[in-house]
């Protein structure tokens, strides 16, 4: 694949840096905006979620009791740590899209495609951890588990419940683009880019 | 050094194995019946449907872990045991941590939403879990560091032909 002669200093330079010429990869950078949006507002619906009710709890004589109730998701540690997976995976694409646009110039040995592959893969990871968490907690908030004396929630306050599942379809809709753009850089780890070698051949 | 790294791999291979199938066991095998009140209180893992989505994943995954245990080392079909690793490692991290999520709020209870912990109730079914999770966890971080290490043996001949 790369030829050993010195005579052609420039060749040598062009592998080490193959991404010097390379086409922009239009639709990784199309999918990667779209998790960057899905994964952002997914961080951004559930850190606003909230939700203040006031319940009359008891009657005493004719005056009713009322109890002002406040549903936040900083309540429930699975939300806190959702916001906090989908908040480092919108970090990540927006880092993405950024080194695709402009980073093409560095490299290193070509360990760029791996970094990129690996880092992809723990995103993936913690995005899939932080969704499972919300959605189990979701459910429990919305059927109550009637075996530990759970009551649900949902019936009370039904924006703060509608607005989650809002955040958790976003936040799966990301984490789908996430995991196609996963398979993506790893194959591209696999079969390196054509176009590079086509313009070895002179 | 080659037979070295396919033994390590294998005993690798053979650990998570065994992690996510203890996982499933000492979940589904979690059982406690207790008087609380004169009303009979009974805590099983299919009372919740976290504990049953960790039971299922962490069943899938020990049964794709024995069957690449017995994949011959030259077979074409190790790419597609890459693919396969990162959608499995994917599915452990989400079962382990919907099944932390419930865990959590069984041990300490949810003030704000009016739900009471029940670990002081069944407190041997709150240690099985508390044994399956930390099965389940080994598993997760077991199957990581195989994904790193599949990535890491596919970049290294790319490395070795650009040089």
């Amino acid at each position: 694949m790369a030829p050993q002669d010195g005579r052609k200093p420039e060749v040598g330079d062009f592998i080490s840096t193959p991404s010097a010429k390379q086409p922009k990869d239009w639709v990784l950078l199309l999918l990667r905006l779209l998790a960057f949006m899905a994964t952002a507002s997914a961080t951004i619906v559930m850190a606003l979620n909230k939700e203040t009710k006031t319940l009359v709890v008891a009657t005493i004589g004719n005056n009713p009791v009322k109890v002002t109730l406040t549903a936040k998701f900083q309540h429930t540690p699975a939300f806190v740590f959702f916001v906090i997976a989908n908040g480092m995976a919108s970090f990540h694409n927006w880092l993405m899209i950024v080194m695709e646009i402009h980073g093409h110039r560095i490299d290193y040995k070509g360990l760029r495609l791996a970094v990129i592959a690996i880092l992809d893969m723990m995103t993936v990871v913690l995005a899939s951890g932080g969704d499972g968490a919300a959605t189990f907690m979701a459910e429990l908030g919305k059927n109550g588990n009637s075996h530990a004396r759970w009551n649900k929630i949902c019936d009370k306050f039904d924006t703060f419940c509608d607005h989650g599942s809002g955040a958790l379809i976003a936040s799966f809709i990301g984490l789908v683009i996430l995991l196609i753009i996963n398979v993506k850089s790893i194959t591209k780890l696999i079969k390196p880019n054509p176009a590079g070698n086509i313009g070895l051949l002179p | 050094m080659v037979k070295t790294k396919r033994l390590c791999l294998l005993l690798l291979r053979l650990l998570a194995f065994g992690s996510t199938l203890s996982a499933a066991i000492v979940m589904a095998t979690s059982h406690e019946k207790t008087n609380f009140f004169a009303v009979s209180v009974e805590a099983k893992y299919s009372n919740t449907p976290a504990f049953k989505y960790f039971v299922i994943a962490n069943g899938i995954v020990s049964a794709y872990g024995l069957l690449v245990l017995f994949l011959p080392p030259e077979s074409l079909l190790w790419r597609l045991v890459i693919a396969l690793d990162v959608v499995f490692t994917m599915l452990l991290t989400s079962s382990i941590s919907a099944a932390l999520a419930i865990a959590q709020v069984g041990k300490n209870g949810n003030s704000y939403a009016g739900w009471l912990p029940i670990c002081g109730q069944v407190p041997k079914y709150c240690d099985q879990v508390k044994g399956a999770l930390i099965a389940g966890f080994i598993g997760v971080i077991i199957y990581t560091v195989l994904l790193l290490y599949s990535i890491h043996d596919v970049l290294d001949p790319l490395l070795m032909q650009k040089t």
